[in-house]
């Protein structure tokens, strides 16, 4: 009986594991994965081919690989023999262009591709298609160089059936080397510790969350009480109002401020009236840039604080309120002895919920300040995203911003964890009444 | 013998029997072409493709074939968007045929095997190929191997306003001969520093619009450190280079234009708007940019008179160690190795035709951009434009170029980071410059000799 | 009550600290049926030109296709975050099964942590079952984003279903699947309703996942639209019309808020526990 109803219990979450199991579990376990390879653009995700090319020895050759062995790799020839005439029919070539090459070249050997496709393009029967001409040129090669080996026992034996002299532990050497794909490692983390421009962003984060979450819970509970003691209309209409923030579409939020600040925007144009310093207030100095940071993302913060507190407000006894308003009670009093209390567990909420997600929130300074003036405005999340997926250089680092969002997992993790026992999650977890 | 890898000759094979049993029957492809960094005035980079596409249909009816080639173009005005997009669908298999980016991802893109070798497709004996300057052919191939295409070539030349310039007591004459100063090193960054503090103090412009450098992270940062005698690669060994003396001048160049206040402290990462409202406008003294914003000025800004409001020149040397120099970023067309060897080889011709003179003159001359070879400065489009005649007579012969090295983007990454910490004083420029180098020797270990 | 205090100094003080949010709506209303002079914020005409978009595609594209995208987007969005929430959180809520302790606490866990981080490692997920770059795969990520909040809330919905009815249904002899959807889900119609209203404001307003996850796909949400319309390179850029566009992206957010208002209080608040 008992499994029976964990089966219902389980079929009707079924869909949920699905879901979370897809786009929740296996993201953060191959972000935790990523994380310890120095995967990039140059390395691929998917992994990595055997490739020997000209610089690759040149560096082998710095590193104790012998020279002539490292030379003689790096030599291609073409040879005009039946054996490569074979393979060029096999591969399709015209026979006439063949029988011409053989009758014309038979036996003379290239070192250099560019002459010998001269040689053949003076030929009568030569394709037309210069890539079919580039193929029967290929067939002829003797070179391992610039080849593209799926598999390591593929390039090992190419290496070997090409020099045959060349010791094991030397190709050994050269086949690790050739490899393009990521390795594992740790030097993502190191790179991290060591740095002090990891520092500077650790900083930057907590202020941006410290100023942040003072500015929601503040202006939150502002919002909440001044509301609660004005009539119906007003407060509605300042928390309709409060709430725009929040339902605004990402894309035109980020432009309305951008409106609002910039040169030519509202503010520049007023402060220009008026005499005041005028310059592009979201870019134009670390202070100004910080505010709006700090704004933009407090605004959205600040409605969501504001509806909590307000709904906890509505639980407050009028009678108590009115009592206290007997007793002759200032209204400072009133909110310092009995609405605040009342709303302790509101803003122990509010603040550990909103922490989390402005820890891991960057699409608004993206959009807005995108980290700048400088790197003044970056925060860890937006430097994570920059680094793994968002650069002007190309060069994606997939490793290292794995590495950077890892460590924002396990910090969430913790907090989350730790707010949990905070809010005594064990009375959320009801018995379920119906057992079978 | 036996070696030329068995691997590759089965797919060749396959590869040439299907091309050949393809040119029999009536054909239709479809080529998608991704270009960054392309925004209208630069649209004949798609455009291009298109035209190739119907001089290629039209050839093939004449050979009594049936081709239908249909051009798919995307475009993306920023580059890391595109890079993001191009890298992400290259793992996913998505990639375009058609690649239009800047050549400093051939490295890059080509260990992670995302690229055919175009040298493998095209013929570069062959017309129009045959006449394309060989150093942008060298700009487009690395470790041994031409990847790409070049597409376009520039130049980023220093601009001076000629009616500042006067303002502050240059005559015409002085004016015209600042070039040759700036070339022979006697007219520094410094000198380039105190004129810009002049005109601010003789009030004919805005404080902190004396010097305008690019707002944004650019291969343009790169000049200033070859200003102060840096090196991006060793000439011996093929390896990157960071040269501490240089970076350290360069970083401290721009705080000292700071504190000169011709330049604010948080001037990196404002607008390209304001930036061309300002130097478009006459309202900035000095700065420098690319020779293409020449045509977005005309087209979008309203620039008038060119040559009667600026002046240009190489970007000055710093100090005694530097050079004058300016750096050209060619665009390259790029065959990625999505799809088929048989669409490889139709994008392939597309981009041999996309570089006939007339229709890559097209491009230079709209977008501001230089020739990419000998008888394309002669089409009369290009030859009679004054502006790419005389970038191309005056500039180009002194530009070099980023390295190709698959590396050299992380090296790039962290010299901008420590140019924006010195330059906003978030630190000094000593930790800056160690830091960039604790971050480089962490990620890439002996691959960069720092000097 | 408190009827000793006047109330306009603190109208006042609000209106000084919500100034910066009317005047951005404000101008955002008035600046896309005017035209002002260049360097002043004060409109000086009356025009409809920026509304041209809506019916002539050579102003900033087509915009009809775009919408229906959204449209699409958010209906598929908000079908399966109700579909999957409601039986999740009912199993949550009232049936016995294994690990359900730590399944509440995951949830809650990821309640607080949003995706976006991980992206990387949602990339490879869907490019691993073929979904990179299609409408399908960023509708179901965002439909997972959103997920452990719906659970959540519904969860909290459920629990407030007396039991005595479910008792009732199960000793007629339904089965339990019976019993939750022919007695609790009408019980529950509320929660799916605002859950359902929340889950549209959220998709329709999404603009990261469709960026990042589908770059070059056939489709275009309005977000994306939205953002090349505003991009000061393209052909097309005005502010007044961007501005235009972006009231038109954002009415139907702003009709489903002014219609629903008190629902929807209550579920953005219902980040609280129970």
């Amino acid at each position: 009986m008992r499994t029976r109803s964990y089966m219902v219990g389980l079929a009707f979450m079924s869909p949920a594991l699905v879901v979370l199991i897809g786009f929740f579990f296996l993201p953060v376990v191959l972000t935790a994965v990523f994380a310890f390879t120095n995967m990039s653009t140059s390395t691929g995700i998917s992994g990595g081919s055997y490739v020997v090319t000209g610089n690759l020895l040149t560096a082998l050759k710095e590193n104790g690989v012998p020279v002539e062995i490292a030379d003689a790799l790096s030599k291609a020839s073409f040879v005009v023999d039946p054996e490569g005439i074979a393979k060029a029919r096999d591969a399709g070539t015209d026979p006439a262009f063949l029988a011409e090459i053989e009758q014309q070249l038979g036996g003379r050997t290239f070192t250099d591709e560019r002459l010998f496709e001269r040689e053949l393009k003076t030929l009568q029967h030569r394709p037309r298609s210069i890539r079919d001409l580039k193929l029967a040129v290929d067939q002829f090669e003797l070179s391992i160089l610039n080849s593209r080996f799926t598999s390591e026992s593929a390039a090992r034996q190419a290496i070997a059936t090409f020099l045959p002299s060349a010791p094991a532990d030397t190709v050994d050497q050269i086949v690790e080397a050739s490899y393009t794909g990521w390795t594992w490692t740790t030097a993502n983390f190191k790179q991290l510790f060591s740095t002090s421009d990891t520092w500077r962003i650790v900083l930057n984060t907590v202020f941006y969350v410290a100023v942040t979450l003072s500015f929601t819970v503040f202006v939150g509970l502002f919002l909440a009480v001044t509301t609660f003691y004005l009539p119906a209309g007003a407060a509605s209409a300042f928390s309709m109002l409060w709430l725009l923030p929040r339902i605004t579409p990402i894309v035109l939020y980020a432009v309305m401020w951008k409106w609002f600040t910039w040169e030519g925007g509202f503010l520049y144009t007023a402060a220009d009236a008026l005499g005041l310093p005028a310059f592009n207030y979201m870019k134009g100095s670390v202070p100004t840039a910080w505010t709006i940071v700090i704004m933009v993302n407090g605004f959205i913060g600040a409605a969501f604080a504001m509806i909590l507190f307000s709904s906890a407000l509505k639980a407050i006894p009028v009678q108590q309120l009115w009592a206290s308003e007997v007793d002759g009670a200032s209204r400072w009093q009133q909110i310092r002895y009995i609405i605040l209390p009342h709303l302790r567990w509101p803003i122990l909420f509010v603040t550990s919920y909103q922490t989390l997600s402005l820890l891991s929130s960057y699409q608004e300074i993206w959009l807005t300040t995108n980290g700048g003036p400088g790197r003044t405005t970056t925060v860890w999340a937006l430097e994570s995203f920059n680094t793994a997926l968002n650069s002007y250089t190309g060069n994606l680092q997939y490793g290292l911003g794995a590495a950077m969002a890892l460590i924002l997992v396990i910090v969430g993790v913790s907090l989350s964890i730790i707010y949990l026992r905070l809010f005594r999650f064990d009375e959320l977890l009801g018995r379920p009444k119906i057992e079978f | 013998m036996t070696v030329a890898s068995f691997m590759k000759s089965a797919t060749l094979a396959a590869a040439l029997l299907a091309s050949t049993a393809v040119l029999a029957s009536a054909k239709d492809v479809t080529i998608k072409v991704w270009a960054g960094g392309t925004g209208p005035t630069n649209d004949y980079r798609i455009e291009a493709i298109k035209m190739a596409a119907d001089i290629l249909e039209r050839e093939a009816v004449i050979r009594g074939e049936e081709l239908n080639v249909t051009v798919e173009g995307q475009t993306w005005t920023t580059w890391d968007d595109f890079k993001q997009a191009v890298t992400l669908a290259a793992e996913s298999n998505t990639a375009p045929n058609i690649i239009v980016s800047g050549h400093e991802d051939i490295g890059t893109w080509s260990q992670s095997g995302l690229l055919r070798p175009v040298e493998d497709y095209v013929d570069f004996d062959a017309w129009p190929l045959n006449q394309l300057y060989p150093n942008l052919i060298d700009v487009a191939s690395f470790d041994g191997r031409v990847w790409g295409i070049p597409q376009d070539a520039e130049s980023r030349p220093f601009f001076f306003s000629r009616s500042h310039m006067k303002a502050i007591g240059y005559t015409d004459a002085d004016i015209e001969a600042l070039p040759g100063k700036v070339e022979s090193g006697e007219y520094t960054l410094y000198s380039m520093l105190d004129d810009a503090k002049k005109m601010q103090d003789a009030g004919v412009v805005e404080p902190g619009k004396g010097f305008m450098p690019r707002p944004s992270n650019g291969t343009d940062y790169w000049q200033f450190y070859q200003s102060f005698g840096g090196e991006m690669t060793d000439r011996e060994s093929g390896k990157l280079v960071l040269d501490r003396q240089a970076l350290t001048d360069m970083y401290q160049f721009f705080v000292d234009a700071v504190e000169k206040g011709v330049v604010p402290a948080t001037y990196l990462g404002t607008t390209w708007d304001s930036w061309h409202d300002a130097v478009a406008h006459d309202k900035a003294g000095i700065w420098h940019g690319g020779t293409w914003h020449k045509a977005e000025w005309e087209t979008k800004w309203g620039l008038k008179d060119f040559f009667g409001q600026m002046q240009y020149s190489l970007i000055p040397a710093g100090n005694e160690k530097g050079r004058a120099n300016t750096i050209t970023h060619p665009l390259v067309y790029l065959l990625s190795t999505t799809g088929t060897d048989d669409d490889a080889t139709i994008a392939a011709e597309l981009i041999t035709i996309a570089s006939e003179p007339r229709i890559n003159a097209l491009h230079a001359v709209k977008s501001g951009h230089l020739a990419i070879g000998t008888a394309e400065a002669e089409i009369p489009l290009y030859a009679n434009d004054r502006w790419t005649t005389v970038a191309t007579e005056a500039l180009l012969p002194h530009a070099t170029s980023l390295p190709n090295d698959p590396d050299f983007g992380v090296v790039w990454k962290a010299m901008y980071k420590g140019l924006e910490a010195s330059w906003t004083k978030t630190s000094p420029v000593a930790d800056a410059v160690s830091g960039v180098e604790s971050e480089i020797k962490a990620t890439l270990g002996d691959k960069v000799v720092i000097r | 009550m408190t009827r000793n205090y006047s109330n306009w100094p603190i109208i006042l003080v609000l209106l000084l600290i919500s100034a910066p949010i009317i005047v951005m709506y404000a101008f955002l209303l008035v600046d896309t049926v005017t035209t002002s002079p260049p360097g002043s914020a004060i409109p000086n005409g009356f025009t409809l030109s920026h509304w041209r978009f809506l019916i002539d595609p050579t102003a900033t594209g087509d915009v009809w296709g775009p919408t229906l995208t959204t449209i699409l987007f958010t209906a598929s969005i908000v079908l399966i975050v109700l579909g999957v929430s409601s039986t999740a959180g009912y199993a949550l809520s009232r049936l016995n099964m294994p690990f359900r302790r730590f399944f509440l606490g995951g949830i809650l866990v990821m309640h607080a942590f949003p995706l976006v981080t991980l992206i990387i490692g949602v990339f490879l997920v869907l490019q691993f079952v073929g979904l990179y770059n299609t409408l399908t795969g960023v509708v179901l990520v965002k439909a997972g984003l959103m997920l452990p909040f719906g659970i959540w809330i519904m969860k909290g919905f459920y629990d407030t279903v007396p039991w005595e009815i479910e008792m009732a249904g199960v000793q007629d002899g339904a089965s339990r699947f019976t019993v939750w959807r022919r007695l609790i889900l009408p019980q529950v119609r509320p929660g799916l309703f605002a859950l359902a209203l929340f889950a549209a404001i959220d998709a329709w307003g999404e603009y990261m996942l469709p960026r990042i996850l589908a770059p070059s796909a056939d489709f275009e949400v309005l977000s994306i639209y939205l953002n090349t319309v505003s991009d000061p390179d393209s052909t097309t850029y005005n502010f007044n019309l961007f501005k235009s566009v972006g009231l038109f992206y954002t009415l139907p957010i702003l009709a489903l808020y002014a219609i629903f208002r008190d629902r929807l209080m209550n579920i953005f608040g219902g980040g609280t526990k129970g």
